[in-house]
C-alpha cells in the first residue's frame, strides 16, 4: 500500500513539473548556432517628396518576439538588382531603424514604380536578411476653407509621369484622421475626384487642446500601387478643451488630501487598543523582574 | 527546576554544546545558497529591475508571491500557537516552539521580499514620511509593524520559561556569553507561583492580541489586492480566503519541520504519530475550507461571465492549466485522501502531503498575481510579448533559493540556541499525550 501511495504522489510530482510551463524560468540560446531573424519594411510618403523608409528587426522566441538593438540597418533603392545605397541607420530598442529620403532623384522603372530594399547583414549570432518594398511616389496636399460657420478640408492629390510633369491622383480614397491620446480617431473618408480633388466638411465637435489646435492627418492607406501616402497639418479648428477637476468630492479618491474620518477613527481606536495591551504586556514583564529583585510578590 | 525536566535538558544538551561536521556542511550548503542570493541582490541592484521578469505591464512577479508565502507561514505559526495556547491543547507542548518559530522566522524574511519589488530602494522611507492613510499599502505597513511588535512581546513570553531552565541548567557546557545573554534574557524568572501566574495571564493577553491581529494583518495584505478592480483580485471574499490559505499552508509548513527534527534531533518519543495526525487534522479542515473558497470565488466569477473575469479564467484554465489543476484540485484532494482514510495516515504519508500543500499554495499565490497582471482592462501600446507575459529569470529564482536558505539557516541556528520542545511546559505526565489526540 505505501509503494502505491509513494508510486502514485512521485508521478504527480513529475507531471507538474514537467507540466508546469507557466512557472518556467527564462533561459537564454541553449546552443551557439545563429538564430533567425524577420526584417519587415514599412514605406510612408509624407507631402514634402520624400519618403519614410522603417525597418523593424526581431528573432522569435518560445514566449514570443524579441526586438534586436543596434543592429545596422542599410537602405538601398533601385531597379532589378541594381540597388544604391540611400542610407543606413542602427536599431532602436524596439528594433526599428528609420531614414527618410528625396524621391526626386531616385530611379524609377517603367511603371514608375521605385523599389526600396533594407538589409541586415547579420552578425555571428543572427543570420542575414533582407526585405523590399515597391511604390509610386505620390503627394497630398491639404489647405482649409470656410464658409460663413462651415469648414472644409480640401485636398489634392497628385503623382509625377516618368518626364516629371504633375498629374492628378484620381479615384483613391483619402482618409482623414486627428491624433488623440492613445490612437488616431477617423473624422471620415473621401474619394479623390478625376481632378484629383476632394473636400471634407470637418465636423464642429471634436476637442481640440486648451486653444482648439488639431492636428489633422489625411492618407492613402496599404494602397497596391502607392503604399502609403500621408499629408499632416494644424488647424484651431478644435472645441478649447477646458482642464478642470471634478466638482463632485469623493472621499474614496485616493488623491484627496485627507482620509474619511471614519477610517482615521477605526485606525486610532484599533492601534489604541492593540499597543495598550502591548504596553501591558511590557508591563507584568517590568512586574516580573521586580518581583525577583525583591523576592517578593509587588501588587 | 525538577528531575524531568534536568533529564529534558540534558537530552538536549549535545545540541547546544557542540556542531556536528554534518551540522557545518550543512550550515555551509546553506550560505553557499544564502551566497548566490546576495550576488544575484547585487546584479539587481546595479543593474535594475531589467534583471528579474517584471515589466510595465506585469509588474509584479516571484518576489510578491514569495512575500505572500512568507508572511502567510508567520500569521499561520502564530496564529496556530497562539490559538493551541488559548484552548490549552494538550498536544501542543511537544510542537508548539516549532510554531512560533516558524512564525519568527517567515517573519524576518517575508518584508525583504517586497523591498525586491521597489525599484528605488533609497526611496524606500518615502512610505514612511509620506505614506496616506487611504492607501492599503499604508495599511500594511501600519499592520505589519504592529504584528512585528506583538508577535517579540508573545515569543519572549512564550520563551522566558525556558530562558529561565537554560540559565539554570548548570551542567550545560557552553560559552560564558551564552549563559550571560541566558541571563539576561530571563530578567531573573524564577518560575514562582506569582510569576508565573502573571506570566500566564499576560500570555492569553498576548495569544488573544495576537490571533486578532494576525487575521486583521493578513486581511489587509488581502485588501491590497481586493480593493483594486483588478480582474480576479476584486472580490469580497479575499480576506478570509488568505487567512484560510495561510493557516492551511502553515500547518503544511508545521508538518515538515515536525517531520525534519524528529528525524535529525531523534525526537521520536517526543513527537508522535498522534501529533501528526493532530496537526494533519488541521490541515485537513483547512484544506476543505480553502477548496470551498477556491470554488466559490471561481463560480461565481464565472458564471457572472464579466469579459475581463472570462479572460482571466480562459488564462487559468489554458495557459496555466496543469498548475491551476495542481494547486487547486490535487492541492485540495490529496490531504482530504491521505488523512480521511485511516489506513493512509502514516507520518511518511502525513508529511509527503504537507510537502505537496506547500508547493501547491505557492503555486496558488502565483495564479493569483501572474494571470491577473497578464490581463490588464487597459492593453499597452505596442506590447512586445516578453513585456505582456511574466517569465522568471535566475536573478528572481536565485532570490527565492535564498530565502529558503535563510529560512532553515535561522531554524537551525535557533535549535541551538533554545530547546526545539518546551522545557518550561514539560512534565511527568506529558508522556502520556499520546493519548490526548
Amino acid at each position: 500500500m505505501k509503494r502505491t501511495v509513494y508510486g502514485i504522489l512521485s508521478l504527480v510530482l513529475t507531471a507538474v513539473l514537467f507540466l508546469s510551463s507557466g512557472l518556467k524560468s527564462q533561459s537564454g540560446p541553449a546552443d551557439s548556432k545563429p538564430r533567425e531573424t524577420y526584417l519587415t519594411l514599412t514605406y510612408l510618403c509624407t507631402s514634402n517628396d520624400s519618403v519614410c523608409l522603417t525597418a523593424n528587426l526581431k528573432v522569435y522566441k518560445k514566449n514570443g518576439s524579441l526586438a534586436l538593438m543596434n543592429a545596422t540597418i542599410d537602405f538601398s533603392s533601385g531597379q532589378d538588382e541594381n540597388f544604391i545605397p540611400v542610407g543606413s541607420a542602427p536599431t532602436d530598442q524596439e528594433g526599428n531603424a528609420s531614414v527618410k529620403i528625396a524621391v526626386g532623384k531616385l530611379q524609377r522603372g517603367k511603371d514608375r514604380m521605385i523599389a526600396y530594399k533594407a538589409t541586415f547583414a547579420g552578425s555571428p549570432k543572427y543570420y542575414k536578411n533582407s526585405a523590399e518594398f515597391r511604390a509610386e511616389p505620390a503627394k497630398i496636399l491639404i489647405s482649409f476653407s470656410s464658409v460663413d460657420t462651415l469648414h472644409y478640408i480640401n485636398l489634392t492629390g497628385s503623382r509625377n509621369d516618368l518626364h516629371g510633369h504633375e498629374i492628378p491622383l484620381s479615384k483613391e480614397i483619402v482618409n482623414l484622421h486627428v491624433p488623440r491620446l492613445f490612437s488616431l480617431i477617423k473624422l471620415g473618408a473621401v474619394m479623390l475626384d478625376e481632378e484629383g480633388k476632394a473636400s471634407f466638411k470637418f465636423p464642429g465637435n471634436i476637442v481640440g487642446d486648451s486653444l482648439g489646435n488639431l492636428t489633422i492627418i489625411a492618407g492613402i492607406e496599404d494602397n497596391v500601387q502607392f503604399g502609403s501616402v500621408q499629408a499632416v497639418s494644424r488647424i484651431n479648428w478644435g472645441m478649447p478643451n477646458e482642464y478642470r477637476k471634478s466638482d463632485v468630492f469623493s472621499p474614496r479618491q485616493l488623491w484627496t488630501p485627507s482620509a474619511p474620518l471614519w477610517m482615521i477613527i477605526t485606525l486610532i481606536v484599533m492601534l489604541s487598543g492593540v499597543w495598550a495591551h502591548y504596553m501591558y504586556a511590557v508591563w507584568e514583564l517590568i512586574m516580573i523582574r521586580r518581583s525577583s529583585k525583591k523576592d517578593k510578590p509587588i501588587l | 527546576m525538577d528531575n524531568s525536566e534536568k533529564s529534558f535538558l540534558k537530552e538536549f544538551a549535545p545540541c547546544f554544546e557542540k556542531t556536528s561536521v554534518k551540522e557545518y556542511a550543512w550550515i555551509f550548503g546553506l550560505l553557499a545558497v544564502i551566497g548566490l542570493g546576495i550576488y544575484a541582490f547585487l546584479e539587481q541592484v546595479l543593474k535594475g529591475h531589467i534583471v528579474t521578469g517584471m515589466r510595465d505591464n506585469v509588474v509584479w512577479g516571484i518576489y510578491i508571491v514569495n512575500f505572500i508565502f512568507f508572511m502567510g507561514l508567520s500569521y499561520a505559526g502564530a496564529l496556530i500557537s497562539g490559538t493551541l495556547h488559548l484552548f490549552r491543547v494538550e498536544w501542543r507542548k511537544p510542537i508548539i516552539r516549532i510554531a512560533e518559530l516558524i512564525a519568527l522566522i517567515s517573519l524576518m524574511i517575508g518584508p525583504f521580499y517586497i523591498l525586491l519589488c521597489i525599484g528605488r530602494l533609497d526611496r524606500a522611507y518615502y512610505l514612511m514620511l509620506y505614506g496616506r492613510i487611504q492607501s492599503p499599502i499604508s495599511w500594511d505597513e501600519m499592520a505589519i509593524s504592529t504584528y512585528i511588535f506583538g508577535w517579540i512581546i508573545f515569543l519572549y513570553i512564550s520563551l522566558l520559561g525556558d530562558l529561565a531552565k537554560m540559565r539554570d541548567f548548570e551542567e550545560l557546557r557552553i560559552p560564558k556569553w551564552r549563559k550571560k545573554l541566558y541571563k539576561f534574557l530571563a530578567i531573573g524568572y524564577e518560575g514562582s507561583a506569582y510569576q508565573r501566574k502573571r506570566l500566564e495571564k499576560t500570555m492569553d493577553i498576548m495569544a488573544v492580541m495576537v490571533i486578532s491581529i494576525v487575521i486583521i494583518v493578513y486581511s489587509v495584505l488581502a485588501w491590497i489586492f481586493s480593493v483594486t478592480l483588478q480582474p480576479g483580485w476584486h472580490s469580497t471574499i479575499y480576506g478570509p480566503y488568505f487567512v484560510i490559505a495561510a493557516v492551511y499552508s502553515g500547518s503544511a509548513v508545521l508538518i515538515v519541520a515536525m517531520w525534519v527534527f524528529r528525524k535529525f534531533y531523534h525526537l521520536e518519543h517526543h513527537i508522535t504519530k498522534n501529533h501528526f495526525i493532530a496537526v494533519g487534522m488541521i490541515m485537513l479542515v483547512f484544506a476543505a475550507l480553502f477548496g470551498y473558497f477556491t470554488f466559490n470565488d471561481l463560480l461565481t466569477k464565472w458564471y457572472g461571465s464579466q469579459k475581463h473575469d472570462e479572460v482571466l479564467i480562459r488564462i487559468l484554465f489554458k495557459e496555466f492549466y496543469w498548475p491551476f489543476i495542481f494547486a487547486n484540485f490535487i492541492g485540495v484532494f490529496l490531504p482530504m485522501i491521505i488523512l480521511g482514510i485511516k489506513k493512509l495516515r502514516s507520518i511518511t504519508n502525513i508529511t509527503l502531503t504537507a510537502a505537496f500543500v506547500i508547493v501547491a499554495i505557492w503555486i496558488n499565490r502565483y495564479l493569483i498575481i501572474i494571470p491577473t497582471l497578464q490581463s490588464p482592462y487597459l492593453p499597452i501600446q505596442d506590447p512586445h510579448t516578453e513585456w505582456s507575459i511574466y517569465s522568471s529569470t535566475w536573478v528572481e529564482w536565485s532570490l527565492t533559493a535564498a530565502g529558503i536558505a535563510v529560512f532553515c539557516l535561522l531554524f537551525t541556528l535557533a535549535s541551538k540556541f533554545v530547546p526545539i520542545i518546551t522545557v518550561g511546559d514539560y512534565r511527568k505526565e506529558d508522556t502520556k499525550e499520546n493519548t490526548l489526540v
